[in-house]
Order: structure tokens, then sequence, then C-alpha cells
């Protein structure tokens, strides 16, 4: 083992990491979080992952990264074709002749990617589930083919989690092989207007590529290198860049960092517990314990201190980003100034306080299989630009707890769903004998190749790929007449942002009426169901409270744009806080229809007094759901089946 | 004029009308930009690229995409080496012979062009495109740079009817010249009747083979010579006021709209060059910013993008007053 270096030797160490991240952060405008996030991953030998909108230089980073620490890189794009050959290496098949018979064998030769000691991994969570497993396994072990790798960092780059977006986000699990998580803002939506224009005259500046063929260079046309930081010069060598990294992995961390540790985590919990909308965020032990101290070290030895300080537990802010709740996120910094400022008698005395709190969200953790399901249906959470409800008396109400309702929603959505369809432009979601000679083109090339030639005993592997059905979908009814002024009209647009949660999540499309004695359906392009979850998102924070309640109008409205569709997973939720004055208040013919199209009418009965027979009567005869409104004490309101 | 006049007046003389999408081709040839352009089929799109590559000796690819593309239709074909390697001496099983298999792709189709038309690009599943679109932006595929200078794509209206899954507007951003055209006969244009005459006149060839008016040099030229063009803090300026009203007033933002840095911080910058050079100027001009609105087509929401010229109107209008 090496023993820690000499201090001037590690001087020297700590000076090419500066210099690493000097060059990096001149790579973007604006992006010097990044930068320093990406520098302490690769000190501390940890895997990273980039998010941000399309366009604002996740993979110039990411590459630049590589390029600057002289590290043997290998580019992965993912795609939905990509195999398992891809990732680890060439097909090495064996025959051997032995007592008559033949043996056929098949191995597999360690490809690029296991050589390379800085993987960038682009557009990762466009990979098919076949070869991400493998992958995220073989970053965790770092071990592959049975062989040590000599992997340092892997920099994984994706989209931001956007509702609208064809592909599914990776789940907190997955995320968490990636102990540095870093979010890149766009400077024009983040209206950093300056940095804007200091891009604008660089790129106006820009001289011709250099090279002879003028096709080859201004790449990815992101802000790119090419007139600060040359892409090609490594500043910071092999030798240098591991016995860096061996001297950080050895630095001492001083006790009381360990105890200012202690109590961020705390507070962090602390924090997190009270964002109850959060649940998808996910603080594992692997994460905080190994990865996080390894990111203080790093941050220390880029300080060129010879201990990690309290203050090195910045190095955690470059985790944050899919472990916290957003609100906490934010607060980050603040929370661990406040918390290095404190007195430790104080805070022990506060630690004491949150107590129950602690333990409750200790409680709703040991149950990981809910905090995923509760992932894949926020997104809302993480919109900043949503809409806030509307205050109404100065502060805004206690929150509705809706969650019941979801829950039922969701159950008999799910059921009414079919199974991902067996569909050629699909995603690869296992394998399968090839059936038909037709489905050569996507079987494995190699054991195609040797059924063509007679050489394999079965037919070969083909991709099973599968469409998951984006069918279904669901119309939001909801009343906005006088009578539901007030709380109510809060409280229901919770309701109907949970709901678009749910929609959106399986992309079913939605229609959004709003009704008083008459219907007033959002449509758009002319159409009364949609995938525009964001806007419909929008307007159900802007309803305003006027007119008389008609059952009949908003229905008869939702049956007919649902008439056109096709499909059994169909669903109209109908909120209302009374009875039905104007219209066919037993709205007979509407109910006649829903039975005929398949369509189930929920009901959420919102008001203070009895719910009206009716409503019943319409969800017991078409299979709907039966929910009320209960007021809690202080005010807040629980979501009930009546 | 330009060194492009010849090509212009080439492409005037196979296709009638559709002044606009011509003069963004041109723009895309000069830039090394991507166009993509959604219309009704029988538009003169995939004539107007091949009259273009004709026309400048350039290596023209044609594919028609379809629900089921796969990657190695676009980019050539699938090739397996296979090499005879000695097996391991300590192998208990006796004697015996073992194969290397490499699967690797000859280059063929898009990486050899240096025209391309992708043809119906809104049918391909979404997920299919990422990486052809990736290969339009970075101009490489693996390590080897491909000779490819403009990419034409074309597509049906954005409407959930046409196809299964709407096109990534992430893969969308890759083209970086947007239009919207409408066959001349339903939009009742002044050229309807040209174009009508033409043919009855008999005066059409079919399948247009043109002389070559121009070259890759003159192209290549030209594409150095963009970067000599100035672009002075006054334009950039008003193009940082344009993004700015955008922004703020229409509220574009990451749900709405694409208006990704890299096409309006960096890529505007070359299209403005661009816009300059073919008017035969050595600096942007405020008039140039007109070109913007071939970039906001799809990316900022149709109120916005039907706005553009009234903000770039009044932009200009502040900036000369100052």
């Amino acid at each position: 083992m090496t023993l820690p270096a000499p201090d001037r030797h590690t001087t020297e160490l700590s000076a090419a990491f500066v210099e690493l991240r000097t060059a990096l952060g001149r790579v973007l405008v604006g992006q010097d979080d990044a930068a320093t996030g990406l520098t302490l991953a690769l000190l501390a030998q940890q895997h990273a992952y980039l998010e941000g909108p399309p366009g604002c230089g996740k993979s110039e980073l990411a590459a630049a990264l590589a390029t600057l620490s002289g590290a043997r890189t290998h580019t992965l794009v993912f795609h939905r074709d990509i195999r398992e050959t891809d990732l680890l290496g060439d097909v090495l098949l064996s025959r051997r002749r032995h007592r008559g018979h033949e043996r056929l064998r098949r191995e597999l030769i360690p490809g690029p990617l296991l050589q390379a000691e800085v993987a960038l991994l682009e557009d990762l969570p466009r990979s098919p589930g076949e070869a991400l497993g493998p992958l995220l396994r073989i970053l965790a072990e770092r071990h592959a083919l049975g062989q040590a790798l000599p992997l340092e960092s892997a920099v994984a780059t994706g989209p931001l989690e956007q509702v609208e977006a064809p592909i599914d986000p990776l789940e907190p699990g997955q995320l968490d092989r990636f102990a540095v998580q870093l979010r890149l803002t766009g400077l024009l939506t983040g209206e950093l207007f300056d940095e804007a224009a200091v891009l604008l005259a660089r790129e106006a500046a820009r001289v011709p590529p250099r090279s002879a063929d003028p096709t080859a260079a201004d790449s990815a046309g992101v802000p790119s290198a090419a007139t600060a930081a040359p892409r090609s010069a490594a500043v910071i060598g092999t030798a240098t860049r591991n016995a860096a990294q061996r001297a950080a992995a050895a630095l001492r961390i001083e006790p009381r960092t360990l105890d200012a540790y202690h109590r961020l985590l705390d507070r962090l919990r602390q924090r997190s517990a009270d964002q109850s909308a959060s649940g998808d965020r996910l603080m594992s032990d692997r994460s905080f314990s190994s990865a996080a101290l390894r990111l203080v070290r790093a941050h220390a030895f880029l300080r060129g201190a010879p201990a990690a300080a309290p203050r090195d537990l910045g190095a955690i802010r470059y985790m944050v980003a899919h472990r916290l709740p957003d609100e906490v996120q934010e607060d980050f910094d603040h929370i661990l100034e406040e918390l290095l400022g404190d007195p430790p008698n104080v805070t022990m005395a506060e630690a004491g306080a949150q107590m129950p709190g602690a333990q409750n969200q200790g409680d709703d953790d040991s149950d990981p299989g809910a905090a995923v399901s509760q992932a894949s249906d926020s997104w809302i959470d993480d919109q900043a630009d949503l809409p806030a409800p509307p205050a109404l008396f100065g502060q805004p109400p206690p929150p509705a707890q809706v969650d019941p309702l979801l829950r039922a929603l969701v159950g008999r959505i799910e059921r009414g769903r079919i199974d991902p369809d067996t569909d050629p432009g699909g995603q690869p979601r296992g394998y399968r004998p090839l059936r038909d000679l037709d489905e050569l083109i996507d079987a494995d090339v190699i054991e195609a190749l040797l059924f063509t030639e007679g050489r394999l005993p079965g037919a070969p592997r083909t991709f099973e790929r599968k469409r998951r059905s984006a069918g279904g979908a669901v119309a939001v009814l909801r009343d906005i007449s006088a009578s539901m002024a007030g709380r109510l009209t809060v409280w229901s647009s919770q309701v109907v942002l949970g709901i678009l949660r749910v929609a959106a999540r399986r992309r079913m499309r939605v229609g959004y009426v709003e009704f008083h004695h008459r219907a007033l359906p959002h449509e758009v392009g002319g159409r009364l169901l949609h995938r525009s979850y964001s806007r419909l998102a929008e307007q159900a924070g802007q309803a305003k409270a006027v007119g008389q309640t008609n059952y009949e109008a908003p229905l008869r409205t939702a049956l007919e744009g649902l008439r056109g569709g096709s499909g059994r997973n169909r669903h109209v939720v109908l909120l209302t806080d009374g009875l039905p004055i104007i219209g066919d208040t037993s709205v007979r013919r509407e109910r006649q229809l829903a039975r005929r199209l398949g369509v189930a009418l929920h009901t959420v009965f919102l008001g203070n007094g009895d719910c009206p027979p009716v409503l019943d009567d319409i969800s017991a005869e078409t299979g709907g759901l039966r929910f009320c409104g209960r007021p809690l004490t202080g005010g807040g309101l629980r979501l009930e089946e009546r | 004029m330009t060194d492009l006049a010849p090509l212009r007046a080439l492409l005037d003389h196979h296709v009638v009308g559709h002044d606009e999408v011509k003069t963004a081709l041109l723009l895309a040839l000069v830039t090394r930009e991507h166009i993509y352009v959604e219309g009704p089929p029988g538009t003169a799109k995939t004539r107007l690229a091949e009259v273009a590559a004709k026309g400048s000796e350039l290596d023209f690819f044609f594919y028609q995409l379809h629900r089921d593309t796969r990657l190695a239709e676009l980019v050539g074909d699938i090739v397996l080496e296979r090499r005879r390697v000695k097996t391991e001496a300590a192998d208990s099983d006796g004697a015996g012979e073992a194969e290397r298999i490499h699967q690797r792709i000859e280059p063929g189709g898009l990486l050899t062009a240096e025209i391309a038309v992708l043809d119906d690009i809104s049918r391909a599943p979404g997920e299919a495109l990422n990486v052809l679109l990736r290969i339009l932006n970075e101009r490489r595929f693996g390590a080897e740079p491909i000779p490819l200078m403009a990419a034409i794509a074309t597509g049906n209206p954005m409407d959930d009817e046409y196809y299964n899954e709407p096109l990534d507007p992430a893969n969308l951003d890759r083209f970086a010249l947007q239009l919207r055209v409408t066959g001349l006969i339903q939009s009742g244009a002044e050229e309807a009747r040209t174009l009508i005459d033409r043919f009855a006149a008999g005066s059409v060839v079919e399948q247009p083979d043109p002389e070559a008016v121009t070259d890759r040099a003159t192209l290549d030229a030209l594409n150095q010579r963009m970067y000599e063009v100035e672009v002075g803090p006054v334009v950039r300026a008003a193009l940082l006021d344009i993004l700015r009203t955008l922004v703020l007033e229409f509220e574009c933002n990451e749900t709405n709209s694409l208006l990704t840095d890299r096409t309006f911080l960096v890529k505007a910058i070359k299209i403005l060059r661009g816009a300059a050079l073919l008017a035969g100027r050595t600096a942007v001009e405020l008039a140039d910013l007109a070109a913007l609105s071939w970039m906001t087509t799809f990316r900022v929401p149709a109120e916005a993008h039907e706005a553009l010229p009234r903000i770039i109107g009044r932009v200009n209008r502040q900036v000369r007053a100052v």
C-alpha cells in the first residue's frame, strides 16, 4: 500500500486537480458548480450523473472531463437498441472437439468500456432494461467478466425529468449508483441573461474550425471548448491523477467534522420529512456513508487542507439532486451554514425536540417499495413553475390529503390497463426464441449467424419488444359553482393536480372540464382529450368559483369527448360540493351512455352536508369510486371512501 | 450577389415558389445546419434537396423512415468480422479452435452522404431516432467525422392522429432551422398558377438531372467565410433582448418551449452570420435578425412564434434609438 505522500507532493497533487477544475469551469459559461462536482467525483473516484435541459452542455462538460483528466475514455451513447456486446465486448466463440462431440462455448472479451478509466454514458435513461441492469451492477462492483476494472468515474448524462418526455426516468435506486448528481440550468430558461451575453460574445468571436475538415469540429454545437480550453490537452497525467486519488482517499477526517456530519444528516432527514409530498427521494446507506465521506475528503484535498474540516461537508451538496426534496436542496447551503454556525449544545437540545419527527420519518423509510412507487407518481412537485394554489385567507389553507383517492384511482386505472403489448417498435423487454424468419433482423447477430450456418442447436434469441400501452383517458369534471369558493377551490385544485400527475405518469390522455351552470371544457387543439398536462395544471390553479351547479352539461361534454376513443381504460372523475340545480338532475341519459361506452364515473363529494344520492347512483351503476372529503381538526381535509 | 446565386437560380428553375424553404436550404448549406420542414406530402421538399445536391455535386442520401426503422438501415451494414484465435493451452477439453467475432458497422447511407433527406421523420419511433439525431448533431460516428453538410428532415403536422408517440422535443432541437410549408394550391398562392401553367406547357422535367452549378469546394469556402462575418455588440444586444422578451414576456420555459442555449446562443450566431453572408455582407445587421423566425417555429408556443416579427421590430427600434 502507498503511505500518505509527503506534504509538498500532496500540495502539487492538489494543485493539479485545482487546475483541472479551473479548466473544466472554462468549458461552459455559468456552470461552475457542475465543474466542481465533476472534479470532486473524479478525485473521489465516484460516479456522476449529469442532467439538464437539452442543449445546455451536459455532453460537452462530460467529454471535457475525460479529455482534461488525461484518462483513458470510452463513450457509449445509449439508445433503445443497445446490446450486451456494446457494453461488454466482442464475442469469443470456441469450438472444441472432445471425444467425438463438438462443444461450443460463448464468452465475452472485455471491450473498450471495461478498459476505460473514465466512462461517458450518454443518454443513460434511454437504455433498455436489459442493458441497464448489468451496467449498473458493473459500475457498482467495478468488476466484470472475472476481472477488476480500471474504472475511476463513470459520468452519465440524462434529460431533466419531464412530464411529456417519451422515456421513463431512472428510478431513485438506479440513480443512487451515481454518488454525484448534478443538475445543469439552461442560461436562457434559467434567466441568466448576463451569462447568456458572455456566451454570445464568445460565439461571435469564434474562429473557423481548426481542422482541415470543416465538418469535423464544432461538434455538439454546445458552448464549445474550442476557444477557451483546447479539447485535446490534458491538464493532468494518469500518474498524478491516481496519486491524488489515493492521497485524497487517505485524508483524515477531523472528529468535529463527523459530529457535524451527523447533525447535518439529522437536519436533512428532518427537513425532508416536512416535505411529505416528495416521497421519491432516497437517502441510502451506501451513498451517505462511503460515497459521502469520500467526497468530503476530496473536497478537503482540493482545498489543500491536511484533514477534512466541517466546511468540507459542502461537498454533500453535489450529491443531493435526487436524494433530497427540491425545497431542501435549494436550502442546503443555508442549512449547512446555520449548522456550522451553531454552538453544539443548542443543536443537541434541538435535536432532542426533533426526535419524534425523526422517528416518524424512520418508519416511513422502512418500506422502500412504497417510496419507489410514490416516486413514479411524483412530477408535479418537481415543477418549480407550477402555480401555487391561490391564497385566500392571507395564507393558504391546510392541504387536503388526496392520496387515498389517488391510490384508489390508480388501482382502477391499473386494473383496466392491459399489459405492455408486443410491438415491433417497442422497447426490448426480454429475449425469446425466434418464431419467424422475419424476426431474424432483430435477433442476436452472433446467434443468427450460427443459426444460418447450422451450428446452433436451437433457434437464435430475439428481442421481445413491448410497448407499454399509452392508452386510456381520464376526464376531470370540476365544480366551480359559487359554493365552491374558498378552501374548497384550493382543495379541488389539489385533487385535479393529483389526477393529472397520475395520468401524466401513465401517458393517459386527459380532459379537464370546469362547470357551474354550464360546462367549460379546456380543449387543446380543438380536442377535449390530450396530453398537455402542464397546461391543464396551470389552468387548475386559476379556477374561480361562480354560478350554480349542473351535472348534466359536464357529463355530456366528457362522454362526448371520450366517445371517439376506444379501449376500456376510460374514466371520468366528477368533483363537486353540492346538489345539481340546473339541467337534468338525475343525469339519466348520461349514466346510460357511460354504461354503454364502458366509462367509469368516479364521484368525489367535497361539501359539508350529505352527499347527494345521485352521486352514489352514478358511481354504482358505472363501477366508479365514491369518495367524500372529511374535514380534519386543524382545518385540513382528508378524502375517504363514502 | 453571392457565390450561391447560380444554385438559387437552379432551385427556382426546377421548383416553383417556396421561397422561404429555398432560402433556408441555402442557409443550411452555408452554416452546416439541419432543417426540419413540416408540411403535407407533395410540396417539393425532396425535390428541392435533390436539386440542391445535384447542383452542387454533393452525395445524396434519401431515406423514408417508418415505424420500424432501425439504425443499421440508416448508417450502413452490420458487418461481422470473424477471426480465428488460438485457444488457451491449459484447457482440459483437448484440442480445439476458437473464433473471435466482432460486430461493427460498415459506413454507408447517412455516414457517407453530404446531403441527406430523411423523409417522414415523425413516423419513426421517437426512441429509435436518438442515435440518428445524435449523429446529425455531432457529425461524427464513433470517432470518425462524417462528410454530412446538411440533413433535411420532413414530417407530418405534429398531430396526435398521425403517429403513436410524439417526436421527442429534444430530437427536434437538432434541427436548427424549422419551417412549416403548405402546398401552393392549397394555400391559394400566386405561384399555383405558374405551377399549373408549367405542367400544362409540358416544360417540367419529372426526374430532374441538373448540371452542377457549384461544388463542395465553393461551399466549404463559404462556410469558412461565414466565420469572418462580424457579429457586433449591437446585434448581440438585440438578440439577447429578443430572447429576454421570449422568456420574460411570453413566459417561454422548459415546459412549453425548447429555448435551449445550444440553439439560441450558439447556433443563432451562425444563422445570423449565414444570413448576412447570403445577403452579400460581411457584418450582421439588425435586419438579419428576421432569420430567427426560422428557428422558433416549433420551439416556442405558437403565439410567441407569431409575435416574433413584432418583437424583432420593437427591439430593433429600441436599439436604434439608443
